[in-house]
């Protein structure tokens, strides 16, 4: 899959794309955050704010194979950060990996982060796939994100997808003329492209923002519809965010 | 009558030291259609973005409509001088064509309903009416460049730049290009290594050598004397 299909699921009508993008933007800050810092051994409310991001991902559309892969890569990054907990609390241990003993109280804190992340990863995921990059710099200008971080983020995006774009015709190209070669070699191409990559990704980002630049731009991405905030879009905003609230509280109850 | 667009004696070299450009003068008047030729790094992409303020002279000055381009004017001279990039890929970037050609106007501060109306319009003019709301990667070479072309006309400038507007089009869609700029009342400037697609649609030609102005004059003149042409490096 292409990275610039990344927001393919923004032209499916849904009640989740009928809601403006700053609503989008709202109501996946108040999911993750409402995830992020559930206390530890919540477990109840964790599968309740999956089911919520599960419910709102198959209202929209994402098929949850989509949604997954999407997860994988931050996913990953989590994982390499939390593994250190394994072995670093102290506490009974479970198993021995040669040197270090895993505890137990190890384990079930490793877990808890695992499964904090996926769940408030998924708002996020669904926030990316069903808004697309104009609409998602406007919700952040809406909800009084300063105009300078909104435009930092949609250059850094412009040059995400630029290299992105350029790796993959790189890739095209050199594919086409190694069909085969053996590791030293493949690695030795693969550290090629990833050079070549990125010095052209800039200077393709430098092109279009000169071409922006000929067109008038002065620093905001103007878009061309306006956002409807409908009474159902309001109405859904709120009741979602009120049950996730809902449902991070009772996580603090005594 | 004041001329549309004037170089005087533009010098410019990139940051790197580059030498690009060395003391170009010319004027190009309302309406006048005009090839701009030259061997490959001669700087024809260069002047290009001088002319509407992307890039500053080191000396010299760029005029248009006799006012010279500074700071301050910058943002009316891109309005009258529309610039069509080279790699179509670089000017468009929002979800949607017509999104795309309405970037323009909009930033030019018209209304949503005016932007739309008025790149309904010109994607109309250019046949990619059923293409309106396809992203550009979608679209084809050919597409794509009149894509490009719908961005600028849009704001309807006095001056139409082109950068190689011909390359790597078919004969079919390189001859639909020519017909639509052949139509156009805009002024016309096509920096090409493509002198087909100049003859006949261009009345005058600019030959860049190494910077400098080599050649001013009648692009008919030009393609008859083969001599020339070779010393300046247009033909092999
Ligand atoms: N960003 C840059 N930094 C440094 N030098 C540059 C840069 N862009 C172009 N040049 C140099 O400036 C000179 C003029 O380049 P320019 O792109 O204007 O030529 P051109 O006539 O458009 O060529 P072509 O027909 O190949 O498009 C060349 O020597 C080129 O190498
Ligand atoms: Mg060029």
């Amino acid at each position: 899959m292409s990275f610039r299909h990344l927001d393919r699921f923004a032209q499916v009508r849904s009640p989740v794309t009928r809601v403006p993008a700053a609503g989008r933007v709202f109501g996946t800050v108040v999911l993750a955050l409402a995830t992020a810092t559930l206390p530890a051994g919540a477990w109840v409310q964790l599968g309740l704010l999956a089911a919520v991001s599960l419910a709102l991902l198959a209202i929209a559309h994402v098929p949850l194979r989509v949604a997954l892969a999407r997860l994988a890569w931050p996913l990953g990054l989590v994982l390499l950060a939390s593994l250190a907990l394994l072995v670093v609390m102290p506490g009974e241990p479970l198993a021995r990996l040669g040197p270090v003993a895993v505890t137990a109280q190890g384990a079930d804190r490793f877990a808890m982060v695992m499964g904090r992340a996926m769940v408030a990863l998924l708002p996020a995921v669904l926030l990316v796939s069903t808004t697309s990059f104009p609409e998602l710099l406007q919700g952040l200008r809406e909800l009084r994100v300063p105009v300078a971080v909104a435009t930092a983020l949609g250059l850094a995006y412009r040059l995400l997808y630029l290299t992105v774009d350029e790796l993959e015709r790189l890739q095209r190209a050199a594919r086409s003329r190694h069909a085969g070669g053996g590791v030293t070699r493949r690695r030795h191409l693969i550290t090629a492209i990833a050079a070549a990559t990125l010095g052209r990704a800039f200077v393709r980002a430098e092109r279009t923002h000169a071409a922006m630049l000929a067109r008038g731009f002065r620093g905001t991405l103007p878009l061309l519809h306006a956002p409807v905030w409908t009474y159902r879009a309001v109405l859904n905003v709120a009741a979602v965010s009120i049950l996730v609230l809902a449902v991070a509280a009772s996580a603090r109850l005594p | 009558m004041t001329a549309l667009v004037q170089a005087r004696d533009v010098t410019y070299h990139y940051p790197d030291g580059t030498p690009a450009l060395d003391t170009v003068a010319f004027t190009v008047a309302a309406g006048e259609r005009v090839a701009l030729l030259g061997p490959t790094g001669a700087g024809k992409s260069t002047l290009l973005q001088s002319l509407n303020g992307l890039l500053r002279p080191s000396a010299g000055a760029v005029l248009v409509g006799g006012v010279a381009v500074n700071d301050e004017t910058v943002t009316a001279v891109r309005r009258r001088v529309g610039l069509v990039f080279q790699n179509p890929d670089d000017q468009l970037f929002l979800p949607s064509l017509l999104e795309d050609v309405a970037f323009g106007p909009l930033n030019a501060g018209a209304s949503r309903a005016e932007a739309a109306t008025r790149s309904h319009a010109v994607l109309e003019a250019l046949g990619l009416a059923a293409a309106h709301d396809r992203a550009a990667h979608h679209l084809s070479g050919g597409e794509r460049r009149l894509a490009a072309l719908a961005t600028v006309l849009v704001s309807q400038p006095d001056l139409l730049v082109l950068d190689e507007p011909s390359g790597d089009l078919d004969a079919r869609s390189r001859r639909r290009l020519r017909d639509i700029l052949a139509e156009r009342r805009e002024a016309l400037l096509v920096a090409t290594h493509d002198l087909e697609f100049v003859r006949g649609l261009c009345s005058r030609a600019l030959v860049l050598v190494a910077g400098k102005l080599a050649w001013d004059g009648a692009l008919d003149v030009l393609l008859a004397d083969r001599a020339m042409m070779e010393r300046f490096g247009l033909v092999a």
